[in-house]
């Protein structure tokens, strides 16, 4: 910590805004209650929409009567899904799943539905409450079908398929990839450690929920969308495709979103529908979603099982890995479902030349799966950071020890992983040694197991992790079909009052873009961090852009704002020089003024040298007029973060109730452009990570296929009287890829918490032998854990297994 | 105000137009006479009905937080509350906080880099704004309960906690003495 502060306040001096805890450009109306969230938009003659929806898992639409609704008063429009089906094509995917086949996923389920809450019909009526009473009254009916919520039992032979006229089963596609010799080296090892690892399903649940505002002119073919996404670009063109317009006919606008972590990206039925009706009235349409609706009818997350495997010697050195894993996608492919991260960082930081992975996206009748910050990377840590530890005792080693003995090494770096990713720097080691310097481990290893005064037994468990940031690039994508690039695009223009204005298509999410993109500018230009304005999120205004995703905005956007400032500034120097009669480089940009670099009294202020190349009055002959840049830039590579995270647990041994009692997390996010951003993004993820890890979880029952706590008050995110005090460590190694050396920041929290409070409470109880292998861990799972330790195991049912690659489940071997 | 009211349309407006009721509230210091419809909510008034759209909504059950404003002084989920209930009472958005400049508690929480997206802050500042009136100066375990009823996603709370006890530290006056309701 200190060596890093001592290096940002360094870089804070010596460059000026980059490296600085400057205060947000985003606050000053957020906190005065002046953001403007979609639902605050509110245009003339707004009308409302209410959307009927399937309240069965898996049910055959067999007829929809509008007519009772039709008649009723106030109501203006009603969609059913014939209608649709006639005016619309299918929503896009943005992010395939290599392999697997197209599913016409229409905003209106054509039919069968193959999920609780899945659009069926939709109205619109001058009011909300009339709306919603129309809903009431349509009459539709279902044929419930036989369903499947169980990720494996949805691979069993006698499972219902829910997309017969696309395929046999409901394995949706299965990836593979790995370098080596596995097997080989599964064969001749000293030992292998396995096991089957459940991650939990759970979603992003954003304080704003989903929303959409559609205003159509005819006249005018033209189709303003404001929308609550992080993806404003991609959005339209997604809704082009749908409503077949032109990308022409359409701008998205984007003003504050109220969190997204990865829900927000794309388009939802949803917005087709509002589009549709507001192009039908010739009025606008405003759909804001309830909470209800948002727990069933936007996207989950995580849902998966794993089985992993890591071979060791003796010595504790690994000689191979292997995860071959079901991944649920839910009833239909969102755009971008489902998880596709596990397999690219199932090795985490650790040497493994030998290994690979099987990936088996599954379709179940809930909820799709959509993006969720860490995207697959907190459902592989927590299953190899189990067996890590469970590897040290059955090795009788140090897990610390294991750890670094494993770990890639300064040196090695860069280096490819089996799954062809390649990690470009960094100093994992020295994180770890940080993290258990600072829990205090070896004092806690020093102890003898006695319970606390308190009749408490206390564990230290650790996670160390790698996270991919950002895209390996456009050729990276194009080879898995993704409909978007990895670079980012910025437009900069100069204004006479002397300000230089940014416009983005990346919108603001909370991920503090505006700030950091107007750092950059201010930086590299020269200027006042004050004269410097972002605009987010319309496209009618920015650059085709990617948008806001994958830890990527910062390290794709920093590229391109440090190329269209050069540019602007190369040229407002030249135009100084001109004016002041002077050598280009005997000048500088300074605040808000070009000046001399030796004689103060030589200089022009910003403002008119704008002002002179804005009219061209005044400008050198073989100049162009205007003061405008923009650039896009693709960074070389992805950069890798990685860190390690350690969890002081106390736990009850009678009860399994536990508490984490501490937790550190030390993480290297590279060169730091603000470290109040930068912590504040670790603090929220690591609040997600916890979330997961300890008390959210979506059922469903297995009877009904119904999601059981899909509410507030059922579903139990973090409150601020729930977590621990997290203490954040940083290192700054530069990553070589990108520019300034930056690394994403925005997902890596949500990655170590599940791994490093269970391999604690399992340290707690060792003596015990307990053995957590899913999430999320609660008191009742740990009392379970207890109670089946003094119990013979009953044997669990073999995974199915279609490609006949995986590995047998011969269950857990203790030592 | 029938007129404007079912204009707004949002939740609860054409429905029973006959069935309004008389309301004579004061908002952020103004006197508001008008008539609401007897399901409406106080959060659905004041975004629909008064553009204070400050005030946020997140599940319209009790259990985010998002719409929290304070009425004679005390926190209140305005989308449990109906807006013919605020008959006779004073009611504080949001949006009464600031005047040219930010209010200390909205500074406080912009320097602690209390906010991500910002959609909880009115939340969160309205629910300090009434633990101030109830004087005192919290520990951070106590504010942790006080605010534990308004959710926030993105921050994790250590800095929403840190924003709150670093204004009632600098501004005990304005924290401890329950301040005056600016007009609007
Ligand atoms: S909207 Fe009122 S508590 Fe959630
Ligand atoms: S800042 Fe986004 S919910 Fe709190």
């Amino acid at each position: 910590m200190t060596a890093l502060e001592d290096s940002r306040e360094q870089t804070a001096v010596a460059g000026g805004s980059l490296g600085a805890s400057l205060s947000r450009k985003e606050d000053e109306r957020l906190v005065r209650g002046d953001g403007r969230f979609t639902d605050d938009v509110e245009p003339a003659r707004v009308l409302y929409m209410a959307v009927a929806r399937c309240p069965y898992p898996h049910a055959r639409i067999t007829s929809v009567d509008t007519s009772a609704a039709d008649r009723m008063d106030g109501v203006e429009h009603v969609l059913d899904p014939a209608t649709l089906r006639r005016l619309s094509d299918p929503i896009t995917v943005l992010r395939p799943v290599p392999g697997a086949p197209t599913l016409p996923y229409y905003a209106l389920a054509q039919d069968v539905a193959t999920h609780e809450g899945q659009p069926v019909a939709s109205v619109v009526a001058t009011s909300r409450h009339v709306a919603e009473d129309a809903v009431e009254a349509l009459e539709i009916t279902y044929e419930p079908l036989p369903h499947v919520t169980d990720v494996l039992a949805a691979l069993e032979p006698d499972a219902p398929v829910l997309h017969p006229s696309v395929l046999e089963s409901n394995l949706l596609a299965a990836n593979s990839s790995g370098s080596g010799d596995p097997d080989a080296r599964l064969a001749e090892a000293d030992v292998v450690e396995e096991g089957r690892f459940r991650i939990g399903r759970v979603t992003a649940l954003p304080m704003e929920t989903r929303g959409v505002v559609a205003q159509w002119r005819p006249g005018a073919r033209e189709l303003v969308v404001h929308c609550s996404t992080q993806v404003p670009h991609l959005v339209r063109k997604q809704l082009a495709e749908s409503l077949r317009l032109s990308e022409s006919d359409i701008r998205t606008v984007a003003s504050d979103v109220g969190g997204g972590f990865g829900l927000k990206l794309g388009v939802f039925p949803e917005d087709v529908l509002a589009c549709l009706h507001a192009m039908a009235l010739r009025r606008p349409v405003k759909w804001s979603e309830d909470r209800a609706e948002h727990f069933r009818a936007s996207t989950h997350a995580r849902e998966s099982v794993h089985d992993y495997r890591i071979a060791a010697a003796a010595d504790g050195t690994i000689l191979a890995m292997t995860d071959v894993y079901a991944t649920d996608i839910g009833g239909w492919n969102s755009p971008f479902g489902s998880a596709q991260l596990s397999s690219v960082v199932f090795n985490g930081p650790y040497r493994v030349e030998d290994g690979y992975t099987e990936r088996r996206v599954t379709l179940t009748n809930k909820t799709p799966i959509g993006a969720y910050r860490g995207y697959g990377q907190p459902e592989v840590n927590f299953a190899y950071e189990r067996l890590m530890d469970r590897l040290a005792r059955r090795l009788d080693l140090d897990p610390v020890e294991l750890r670094a003995r494993n770990m890639l090494t300064p040196r090695e770096l860069p280096w490819r992983n089996p799954s062809g990713a390649v990690y470009d720097s960094g100093d994992y080691e020295h994180c770890l040694r940080m993290a258990a310097e600072r829990i205090g481990w070896a004092e806690h290893r020093g102890h003898s197991r006695t319970p606390r005064e308190d009749g408490r037994l206390v564990g230290i468990g650790f996670s160390s992790f790698v996270e991919r940031t950002g895209y390996a690039s456009a050729r990276f994508l194009a080879k898995r079909g993704s409909q978007f690039g990895a670079h980012e695009s910025v437009t900069l223009r100069a204004n006479r009052s002397g300000g230089i204005d940014v416009y983005t298509g990346v919108s603001s999410i909370g991920q503090s873009s505006e700030t950091a993109f107007a750092q950059v500018v201010a930086e590299v230009f020269g200027t006042d961090y004050d004269l410097v304005r972002v605009h987010a999120g319309d496209t009618a205004a920015s650059p085709l852009n990617t948008g806001s995703f994958a830890s990527r905005t910062m390290i794709a956007a920093a590229g391109a704002l440090r190329e269209a400032a050069h540019a602007l500034a190369a040229k407002t120097l030249r135009l100084a020089a001109w004016r002041l009669e002077v050598a280009e480089e005997d000048l500088e940009i300074a605040g808000s003024v070009v000046r001399h670099r030796r004689d103060g009294d030589v200089a022009a202020t910003l403002a008119d040298l704008y002002t002179v190349a804005i009219t061209g009055q005044g400008i050198p002959p073989e100049e162009d007029p205007g003061l405008e840049a923009t650039a896009h830039f693709e960074p070389a590579d992805a950069a890798y973060s990685f860190g390690t995270a350690a969890a002081a647990v106390s736990v009850d041994p009678e009860t399994g109730e536990f508490d984490v009692e501490r937790f550190v997390m030390v993480h290297d996010a590279g060169t730091v452009v603000n470290p109040k951003i930068v912590d504040g993004q670790v603090r929220g993820a690591l609040a997600q990570g916890f979330g997961a890890a300890l008390s959210e979880e979506l059922r469903y029952d297995p009877e009904t296929g119904q999601l059981i706590n899909g509410s507030m008050m059922d579903y139990f995110v973090p409150t601020a009287a729930d977590l621990p005090s997290m203490e954040l460590l940083h290192t700054e190694v530069p990553s070589p890829v990108t520019p300034f050396g930056i690394r994403g920041v925005g997902e890596v929290g949500t990655i170590p918490p599940g791994a490093a409070v269970a391999n604690a409470v399992c340290d707690a109880l060792a003596e015990y032998g307990v053995d957590l292998d899913s999430l999320p861990i609660t008191p009742e799972t740990v009392w379970r854990a207890l109670a089946a330790v003094s119990e013979p195991a009953s044997p669990e049912p073999a995974a199915p297994d279609p490609a006949g690659t995986g590995p047998s489940d011969q269950g857990v071997e203790f030592r | 105000m029938t007129e404007t009211a079912t204009s707004h349309g949002g939740t609860d407006g054409e429905h029973a137009p006959a069935a309004l009721v008389e309301l004579d509230t004061t908002v952020n210091g103004d006197a508001v006479r008008t008539q609401v419809p007897p399901r409406l909510h106080v959060a659905d008034f004041l975004r629909q009905h008064l553009g204070l759209t400050g005030t946020h909504l997140g599940c319209e059950q009790g259990s985010c937080g998002m719409c929290t404003v304070v009425v004679d002084g005390e926190a209140v989920k305005s989308c449990l509350m109906l807006a013919c209930q605020l008959d006779g009472r004073s009611v504080q958005t949001v949006e009464s906080l600031a005047g040219d400049e930010l209010a200390p508690v909205q500074q406080a929480l912009s320097d602690e880099h209390g906010l991500q997206c910002g959609f909880c802050s009115p939340g969160f500042l309205m629910t300090a704004t009434a633990l101030g009136y109830q004087g005192g100066c919290p520990s951070r375990g106590e504010i942790r309960e006080e605010i534990a009823g308004v959710l926030c996603r993105c921050t994790g709370y250590e800095n929403v906690v840190s924003a709150i006890e670093r204004w009632f530290a600098e501004h005990p006056q304005q924290a401890g003495s329950g301040g005056e309701v600016r007009s609007v």
